[in-house]
């Protein structure tokens, strides 16, 4: 079922979205504005997008720390993230969780995790209220190389398995956890060897490709769909800033960023083939990539001018404040 | 320089990448772990220091088997017996297919007495595509795949080794294979080893071929009745020995109005209608158009070129493949000349 | 010899005197050299924020990068300590105790009581706490608390640079499981510090300031909230003593008693949550052995019963500050 031309300029947009968001923040992050720890999720857009597009309001997902992208696939509003990053009263969590705590459960984004790892079970639990309740839904955990090796990332691999639940388990494979290689810390080379060891399917993709993604994702929501259990997918890609920002890199090859954007960035590659298959043209991707800029720019202005939480909120949303 | 450097060698290519895509998810293809891969190279030196070969070649990756063979080789190998020397190739490693070939263009240029490889159709097809007249051993990781076979590694070990120190002539155990090149716009593109098969979707995507709709026509070098993926088509319908002067193509139609219908594995787990309108003789040398106007071109069953309606293809079937060992060949030539027995004089 | 150095510093340095003394003692944590496996610089980091920066270079393979994978590591850490190392693992913020608890306080704490007094478990976990960074909930907290609760570990809070040298040398040398808390706003924090190596004994609070009026029971960075605010205190002829604990577990009450009987006043100030916590377990402690020198009852000043806040302006909130102290001084002197 190949995409419309309806939903290729919606992963597009997704895509630009994401990538505008992030740039963005690299640049206001620099003026010292922007409280916290920033993950910035440049470069990985693809990934993102090409399971985003295949879920709709019944699917929940699981983020990790470097969430932006989920959340803008999942849905949450772009100026009530960017308020929440700037920390301000009308933030998608009213300031109190910032960019590594973004979250909106109406949309089925279950939260961005300051602890890398603790996602996934969580993302059973979605899966197996969505199979105790039918809805049909699935739930998604994405997290990271370095996630992988985490106790509860095994462990709810084996849940899901034995459960059989919807859920699917996106390991975006960036090559680093903060400054450590994958190639040092994951003992087998790619996760499909850990699926099969946990009786479930495990398939590596080119995270750069959004139709590699899109269609890897599309047979897995399909089988969680279908009742047919849960499903593992390596993304391969690469992130195109620090692992937060300040973050002076010095781990990382010479140029290795540059060739990199280079020569594999997703949205070049999504523009070359939509535009060389005569699907899109560059018009109307240039159409979207103004509306795109002028949504970020709006968003921070906004940010910016927006007040910050009311000092009474410090005692709410707990159950007794003393 | 010492003894070793005169010493014949080997080049040893393993894919660690193979063996982990979509098929294990819309079907029901084996994982072949990459320490398992370790383990298999880790016979091949076993065999290979036994014959005397001097050095192996390895390729670099960024995967974890070059890794794994550091650690190996930093541990002593079992009992007594000696390994050769391994030589990580000196490349770029941009973990991508082209670093196989890269690899095996630095082994060929290193005058190594052979290639082993490690992997499935698409490893053997990069590997061929610059191998020349060094003959190559054909190991398969994995059920999913026709050109390599699945064969004990300590063995296949022996036949190359047996070949690259002259003790089995080449000529007498080698066969040339054939090949399906592509044409893009008059130009020479790419090869397959096995099958080129068109198809209507638009993407490289997740690479892999495995529903029937969109398939358009298939060219096959071989086609055998006993074999998995698209070559199956052919093979259960008109079977071609890897040895016949030709090969097949077919043009495919939907199961529903087509005049045959092929159930065919199309991968491990999956077997598929599929619709032929009609099969053909195809004489090497001779260039046939492809019909559609745009879509993707898979080579021995992973999509590899996208292409439009301003681009003309054309396919060839050409006898100037890659030579291969045959591994039964030079083991019974092995024991005919009483290469690995002897008789005790005590 | 001393010099001006910073707490940051002053850590680097004890693990380095102490690996050098001490062939067994290794160091572990994610990307405590940071940049295993990866193209560009080895040492690239030293921790998230460069504390064991150099060691590496120095030392090599012991100091050692881990997956994330925090249950094993940690309990590795503790698995060695029992079998012939004295391994300093670094859990890079407290907030991730959730992750490998277990090996903590089920495992390590144990040993040594369980098995009878056969077992010794000299590990130190170096981790990271408190507010003030921005980093919202599951990166501020101040859970010391929750490991003082636990009999058999030992607990380490150290305010300056020259604490934190000291108590970190005796924590590295010390047989039992130390868990060694270091406030993250502290790093930057410079003082004196003797350069040659020196052992802080454990369970002796230090009285940071000597007053006749009110007692100021304080740990950690509060320390230095609890000078400022006796320091404004002094203007209104309000005269504090300020004892910094040192170490939560073993817990220095003779002194504290000893002031509170002095003064006859007392606040608790700390970071940590209100209940069931260092200020609660000071004023049972006060109540219980000192209620007779009592002029006035305990007041506590701590964060809220909430989690951080990432806003700044209720971060700033939460944290407890000098004014907060000084008026429950004025308080329990009646002057409100
Ligand atoms: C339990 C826990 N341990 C350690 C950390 C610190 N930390 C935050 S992100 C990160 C690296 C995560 O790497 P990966 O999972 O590959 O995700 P990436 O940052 O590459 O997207 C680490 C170690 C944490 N937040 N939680
Ligand atoms: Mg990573």
């Amino acid at each position: 079922m190949p995409l419309s031309k309806d939903e290729l300029l919606k992963a597009y947009r997704m895509m630009k979205t994401i990538r505008e968001f992030e740039e963005r923040l690299h640049v206001e992050f620099a003026t010292g504005e922007i409280p916290g720890f920033v993950h910035l999720y440049a470069g990985e857009e693809a990934s993102a997008t090409g399971f985003c597009m295949h879920l709709d309001d019944r699917d929940k997902i699981a983020s990790n720390h470097r969430g932006h992208g989920h959340s803008i696939g999942k849905g949450c509003d772009v100026d009530a993230m960017m308020a929440e990053i700037y920390g301000r009263g009308n933030g998608l969590c009213g300031g109190k969780g910032g960019s590594m705590h973004i979250a909106d459960l109406s949309k089925g984004m279950m939260g961005a995790n300051g602890i890398v790892g603790g996602g996934s079970p969580l993302a059973c639990g979605a899966a197996l209220a969505a199979k105790q309740l039918g809805t049909g839904g699935v739930a998604i955990s994405f997290f990271g190389d370095g996630a992988s090796n985490q106790g509860t990332s095994m462990e709810s691999l084996n849940l899901a398995s034995v459960w059989n639940l919807p859920c699917i388990f996106v390991v975006e494979n960036n090559g680093y956890a903060e400054a450590t290689s994958s190639k040092y810390s994951v003992a087998c080379d790619d996760a499909a060897d850990r699926a099969s060891a946990f009786n479930m399917p495990g398939v590596v993709v080119d995270g750069h490709d959004f139709f590699a993604v899109y269609e890897a994702a599309g047979e897995a929501v399909k089988r969680a769909r279908e009742g047919k259990g849960p499903t593992l997918i390596e993304c391969k890609l690469n992130r195109y800033y620090g692992h937060f920002e300040g973050d002076a890199q010095t781990y990382r090859g010479k140029d290795e960023v540059k060739n990199l954007r280079a020569t594999i960035d997703c949205l070049d590659r999504f523009r070359a083939k939509v535009t060389s298959a005569d699907l899109l043209s560059e018009a109307e991707l240039d159409v979207i990539d103004g509306e795109v800029a002028a949504l970020i720019d709006g968003s921070v202005e906004k940010a910016k001018a927006a007040p910050m939480p009311a000092p009474a909120e410090l005692l709410t949303d707990v159950y007794i404040s003393y | 320089m010492s003894l070793d450097d005169h010493a014949p060698s080997i080049g040893v290519l393993a894919n660690p990448a193979a063996g982990r895509d979509i098929r294990r998810l819309v079907a029901q293809a084996s994982v072949f772990p990459i320490a398992e891969k370790r383990n298999m190279i880790t016979r091949l030196f076993s065999s290979l220091g036994m014959l005397g070969v001097g050095t192996v070649y390895m390729m670099s990756d960024g995967n974890g088997i070059a890794d794994r063979i550091r650690h190996a080789l930093e541990t002593p190998p079992p009992s007594d017996q000696i390994w050769p020397k391994v030589v990580f190739l000196d490349m770029p490693i941009e973990d991508r297919a082209v670093d196989t070939l890269v690899a095996a263009e630095k082994m060929v240029a290193h005058g190594v007495g052979g290639i082993i490889v490690l992997g499935g159709d698409g490893t053997h097809r990069l590997v061929a595509s610059r191998a020349g007249d060094v003959p190559i051993t054909a190991l398969s990781t994995g059920t999913n795949n026709v050109f390599p076979a699945m064969r004990e590694a300590s063995i296949a070990g022996l036949a190359a080794g047996l070949v690259a120190t002259g003790q089995v002539p080449v000529g007498d155990c080698a066969v040339r294979n054939k090949v399906l090149r592509v044409d893009v716009n008059g130009v020479e593109s790419d090869l397959a080893l096995v099958d080129l098969c068109t198809s209507t979707e638009l993407w490289i995507g997740s690479r892999a071929l495995w529903r029937a709709e969109g398939l358009d026509q298939l060219f096959l070098s071989f086609a055998e009745a006993d074999a998995i993926g698209l070559s199956s088509i052919g093979g259960l319908i008109r079977p071609v020995t890897r040895a016949a002067e030709g090969g097949l193509w077919l043009n495919l139609a939907d199961p529903a109005s087509a005049p045959i219908i092929v159930t065919a594995p199309l991968a491990p787990g999956l077997m598929i209608d599929i619709g032929v309108e009609a099969v053909q003789d195809l004489r090497p040398g001779e260039a046939i158009s492809l019909r559609a106007e745009r879509g993707v071109v898979a080579l021995d069953g992973e999509r590899e070129i996208e292409f439009s309606q301003t681009d003309k293809l054309a396919v060839r079937l050409e006898w100037d493949g890659p030579l291969t060992l045959d591994i039964s060949k030079v083991m019974t030539y092995a024991a005919e000349h009483e290469l690995l027995h002897r008789v005790n004089a005590n | 010899m001393a010099r001006n150095i910073s707490y940051q510093q002053a850590i680097g340095e004890a693990l380095a005197q102490e690996m050098e003394r001490d062939e067994t003692v290794i160091l572990m944590g994610e990307d405590v050299a940071g940049g295993a496996g990866s193209p560009g610089e080895d040492d690239a980091w030293g921790g998230v924020l460069g504390v064991t920066k150099g060691l590496y270079g120095k030392f090599g393979d012991r100091v050692m990068d881990t997956p994330i994978t925090e249950s094993a590591f940690i309990g590795a850490a503790v698995g060695a300590a029992t079998s012939g190392l004295r391994p300093v693992a670094e859990l890079m913020f407290i907030d991730f105790m959730g992750v490998c608890f277990d090996q903590m306080f089920n495992q390590a704490a144990k040993f040594r009581y369980m098995f009878g007094g056969n077992a010794e478990t000299p590990v130190v976990i170096r981790t990271m706490y408190g507010a003030g960074f921005r980093a919202a909930a599951q990166h501020s907290q101040c859970l010391y608390p929750v490991f003082t609760h636990i009999p058999g570990l030992k607990v380490v809070t150290p305010s300056t640079p020259y604490d934190a040298k000291g108590l970190l040398i005796q924590s590295i040398r010390d047989n039992d499981p130390v868990i060694f808390c270091e406030h993250k706003a502290l790093y930057t924090l410079e003082g004196d510090v003797p350069e040659e190596a020196y052992a802080i004994p454990f369970g002796e609070a230090n009285v940071t300031r000597e007053g006749d009026d009110v007692t100021i029971v304080t740990l950690g960075r509060m320390l230095h909230v609890a000078h400022e605010a006796a320091d404004a205190l002094a203007k209104e002829k309000i005269s504090c003593e300020v004892v910094d604990l040192r170490t939560t577990s073993p817990m220095d009450t003779d002194t504290i008693i000893e002031s509170v009987e002095n003064t006859g006043r007392l606040v608790v100030l700390d970071e940590s949550h209100p209940r069931c916590s260092i200020a609660t377990d000071v004023s049972a402690i006060v109540a219980q052995e000192a209620f007779g020198a009592l002029k006035a009852p305990i007041r506590m000043v701590t964060a809220p019963h909430v989690p951080v806040p990432f806003a700044e302006n209720l971060e700033d909130l939460y944290i407890p500050d000098a004014g907060q102290v000084q008026q429950a001084v004025r308080t329990v002197m009646g002057k409100d």
